[in-house]
């Protein structure tokens, strides 16, 4: 005969377990239905959770008492199963104060319920919202290693759980692996598949990052416990062996000396692309172990690439329909690969799967909408193909450019990262992303509060910039207007500042018609570029700055006297130039700049040359090139020889840095027009000078021809 | 005062420590975006002919040996446009690459027979012919030598009756910013001549772009 349905609806059951006057056995009966019905079904735990359960399973628990075994058992279990792989279900547990309740049950004289505590309890720190377990107090660890000493394979693996979810301080790692921790669970890699998975995570987490912990894990009996995680490698197990690459690969990050044998790297990537195929979690996980084993190591890149890692992947891309974790996994798995090598990336692009990436960028998960940007970022690293155009299409662009709207930070910082990139395109399909709207949505994000998304926004429109026609530069400037421009310049982020100075370099660069962009409303961006040069501390800001001088020093005498101006914005003033200080600074590149800046103030042709050349040498600069010509830096040193070349043109009326012509003859410099030096000296004075130049200057001017 | 300018004729030796793990000297004459024009003599037994000539470099990767960029060909007589092509550099850095190409159909004395070409190349022709120039230190001499390889058209067919199936063998001067070279290819005139210098297109002076790449 059938049974009423209506004693198995929720709400009965919750009546049941809250009556205070129900049995045991009514209870017991009622614990294992709630149990039974929400084991793998997140709407039912949901659905239970929000009718109350799980206050009613725990007042249960914690009002039955010790010897009352089946009714605890099944109360840590029901717990259990709302915790299990389910965050509404560990904070409704929490919530409801299950936790004291559950460790009780760990000091049971009966088993069966001590399992079942610790079964419970290691499902609440398998996730994040568990609270976090204080190792640095004394009892705490005794008791951790209480739980490391059972004879209880649950209980075991629960002491492993809480250092897996607790264990991030360095100082944390430092005290178990002096309270023996370490050692017990190296000890516990000889154990039951369980224990052996949650020592192998738990050894992962107490040595990552930590070399002192890492010497003592593999140094001890002749590495005797890296050998048993090797051989874990090798298990029959998919996910003890991806656990065991796992520890490998932290061991490996954390202190590079460690795993040198060629031959254990290249097995690692291998055993990874193989657990790629594995249809469940392991599978899932596997590309995201090969990321960090690969991650800014060129050499392991290499290893992937030859062990058919790319190949490998883009086959699991294009069979389609793969969860989001999967999914999100092999793109940032390729992004790494991708990264440095251009042969991967050519790979890559070979195997014709940009369209499964194109699809991922407008996928329902932010976070494999992120994954795109980011591999189509290190895709995007080949010149070679931004050369060829091959990115700057409208298939790849209008995607990438909705994005920049995405409601998820992540993901508008990733897809900004593509677009730098993209946008380099050396073709004249830079109008393309305009077309897109491309650059409004750039400027837009400029003026975010948010300083990454504006650096890489500002980021984006340097590299759109570079050798852009001037319709091109036309159209972002009138976007991006010059005073938005001059508050970038001085931003407070010295990292968005070198941006945006580096966009005006580009901007200037090009047609000397482009010049005339930093002088419009009042020179307010070169005034920018000034202020910011007059207080940099950093050097980047520095050299970037000094190149936008320097490149408007290639224009006209106004131009010119514009950049001496910045150079010396107090007349009068006593305090030393800045650029002195540039060109005595550490860093050759910044001396390089400075020294180009001089080099174009002084180009031989221009009129007013000599008079720059005049004010430089009083404020000094010039001696200070001339203490250069030996600089340790060739580039350098090559600049200031150019310059001292040029100098010699103004020697023979300025006796400042009279010197043999043959020492700082140069090719860069061709022959200057006698004419002109004749000119510049009778800008300086009369007649007699000017006589007495062209007598001076017949041997520097002969030396000079030949 | 005046000062002395130490000149470094040629490079040193590298010590056995460092073997190997030297790079050419940054040269901003020779960094993204600079262009540089000049001609190609493609003279024949025939007749005399000279290209016009424009390059464009658009990536550098020291670390990597690695230049690239584009090169444009001017009056091309079968062609109606210019004819632009991409080319990849592999820069003579004793680390990446060395003196000896080992492909491209250019034996050893091949690579001697162009190298020496160019005057630069003299103090170094001894150690190079030893070990290919393994044991030079590059890093602070005036002068880095390349290989430059077309790797496709950019404007035109495969079928424009042109071949990009050679290299050149390149040397670009720190100094002035003057790039030499001699066009390889076996079925092509030998010695084909490359002479270009660096372009202020207009300005007066030197001027710098750059892009950086995420």
């Amino acid at each position: 005969m059938p049974t009423s349905a209506s004693t198995h609806r929720p709400e009965d059951l919750l009546t049941r377990l809250r009556s205070a006057n129900a049995d045991a056995d009514a209870k017991l009966k009622a614990l294992r239905e709630v149990k039974n019905q929400i084991i793998g079904n997140r709407t039912k735990k949901l659905s239970y959770i929000k009718l109350g359960a799980v206050p009613a399973v725990v007042s249960v628990i914690a009002a039955t008492a010790d010897d009352c075994s089946s009714v605890l058992v099944q109360s840590a279990a029901a717990i259990g199963s709302f915790a299990c792989g389910f965050e509404a279900g560990v904070q409704a547990v929490l919530r409801a104060g299950a936790f004291p309740h559950l460790l009780r049950l760990l000091s049971n004289s009966n088993g069966k319920v001590v399992d079942a505590g610790a079964r419970s309890l290691r499902m609440i720190y398998q996730s994040k919202l568990a609270p976090k377990y204080d190792f640095l107090q004394e009892k705490n660890m005794e008791f951790l290693l209480s739980l490391l000493n059972s004879e209880n394979e649950n209980v075991t693996g629960l002491g492993a759980s809480i250092i897996t979810h607790s264990c991030e301080t360095s100082a944390e790692q430092n005290a178990l692996c002096d309270a023996g921790v370490l050692k017990k669970l190296i000890g516990l890699l000889q154990g039951s598949l369980s224990q052996r998975d949650a020592s192998l995570e738990s050894i992962a987490t107490v040595i990552k990052s930590n070399p002192e912990v890492v010497s003592k894990f593999v140094g001890p009996e002749n590495g005797r416990a890296l050998s048993a995680v090797t051989e874990l490698t090798k298990d029959r197990y998919p996910r003890t062996r991806l656990l065991a690459c796992m520890c490998l690969i932290v061991v490996r990050n954390t202190s590079p000396g460690c795993l040198q044998d060629l031959a254990i790297r290249t097995k690692l990537i291998l055993i990874l692309l193989e657990l790629l195929d594995d249809p469940g979690q392991v599978g899932d996980e596997a590309s995201f172990a090969l990321s960090s084993l690969i991650a800014e190591k060129e050499d392991l890149q290499k290893l992937a690439f030859e062990g058919n890692a790319i190949d490998k992947l883009c086959n699991h891309l294009q069979k389609g329909s793969l969860q989001a974790k999967r999914f999100q996994g092999i793109l940032l798995a390729l992004a790494d690969l991708c990264s440095k090598l251009e042969n991967c990336r050519s790979r890559f692009l070979a195997l014709q799967v940009m369209n499964s990436v194109i699809d991922a960028l407008t996928h329902d998960s932010g976070e494999v909408r992120a994954a795109a940007c980011i591999c189509l970022r290190s895709v995007s690293r080949s010149v070679k193909n931004l050369s060829a155009g091959n990115f700057m299409n409208e298939t790849v662009v209008i995607p990438l450019v909705q994005l920049l709207s995405d409601t998820s930070t992540s993901v508008q910082v990733a897809a900004l990262g593509a677009i730098s990139n993209i946008v380099v395109d050396f073709t004249t399909r830079k109008s393309i992303f305009m077309q897109c709207g491309g650059v409004k949505q750039l400027v837009q994000l400029s003026k975010s509060m948010d300083p990454t998304i504006r650096l890489n926004s500002v980021w984006g429109l340097r590299n759109l910039m570079f050798l852009a026609d001037n319709r091109c530069k036309e159209g972002i400037f009138l976007e991006l207007t010059a005073s938005l421009l001059a508050s970038l310049i001085c931003d407070p982020e010295p990292s968005v500042q070198v941006q945006a100075l580096g966009l005006v370099c580009n901007l200037v660069d090009g047609c000397i018609n482009s010049v005339e962009y930093v002088f419009v409303e009042d020179s307010i961006i070169l005034q920018a570029v000034g202020k910011q040069l007059q207080s940099t501390l950093k050097a980047e800001v520095g050299i970037q700055g000094m190149y936008v001088l320097s490149n408007v020093a290639t224009g006209n005498e106004f131009h010119k006297e514009a950049v001496m101006h910045q150079l010396f914005p107090q007349a009068g003033n006593s305090t030393q130039p800045i650029i002195i200080k540039f060109l005595q600074s550490n860093d050759s590149r910044l001396r390089t700049a400075a020294v180009w800046t001089v080099l174009n103030l002084t180009f031989p042709g221009s009129l007013g040359a000599y008079g720059r050349f005049v004010k430089l040498c009083s404020a000094g600069i010039l001696s200070q090139i001339k203490n250069m010509a030996n600089d340790p830096c060739l580039d350098v040193k090559l600049r200031v020889r150019t310059v001292l070349g040029q100098s010699l043109t103004f020697d023979i009326i300025h006796p400042f840095l009279r010197r043999p012509a043959t020492t700082w003859y140069n090719p860069l410099i061709s022959v200057f027009p006698f004419r002109a030096v004749v000119w510049l000296a009778r800008q300086m004075g009369t007649d007699d000078q000017v006589q007495k130049s062209r007598t001076m200057m017949q041997p520097t001017f002969l030396f000079l021809v030949f | 005062m005046p000062v002395r300018v130490v000149e470094n004729s040629a490079p040193s030796q590298v010590s056995g420590a460092n073997l190997g793990h030297t790079s050419p000297p940054a040269c901003t004459l020779l960094s993204v975006g600079q262009a540089f024009s000049g001609t190609q003599n493609v003279s024949s037994v025939q007749k005399d002919e000279a290209w016009r000539v424009n390059v464009r470099i658009q990536g550098c990767d020291l670390d990597h040996g690695y230049l690239c960029g584009t090169m444009e060909a001017l009056n091309v007589p079968m062609a109606d446009t210019p004819v632009v092509t991409f080319w990849e550099g592999e820069i003579v850095d004793a680390k990446n690459y060395t003196f000896f190409t080992g492909k491209w159909e250019a034996s050893p004395e091949d690579d001697i027979r162009h190298w020496t070409k160019f005057p630069s190349f003299s103090p170094l022709v001894g150690q190079v012919e030893a070990d290919g120039g393994k044991s030079l230190d590059l890093s602070n001499y005036q002068y880095i030598f390349m290989r430059w390889k077309e790797q496709y058209f950019v404007n035109v067919g495969t079928d424009c009756g042109l071949t990009i199936a050679g290299f050149y063998y390149v040397c670009f001067s720190c100094n002035d910013g003057s790039i030499n070279g001699f066009y390889y290819d076996p079925n092509s005139s030998p010695f084909q001549k490359l002479e270009l210098k660096s372009t202020n297109e207009g300005r007066s002076g030197f001027s710098f772009s750059s892009y950086e790449l995420q």
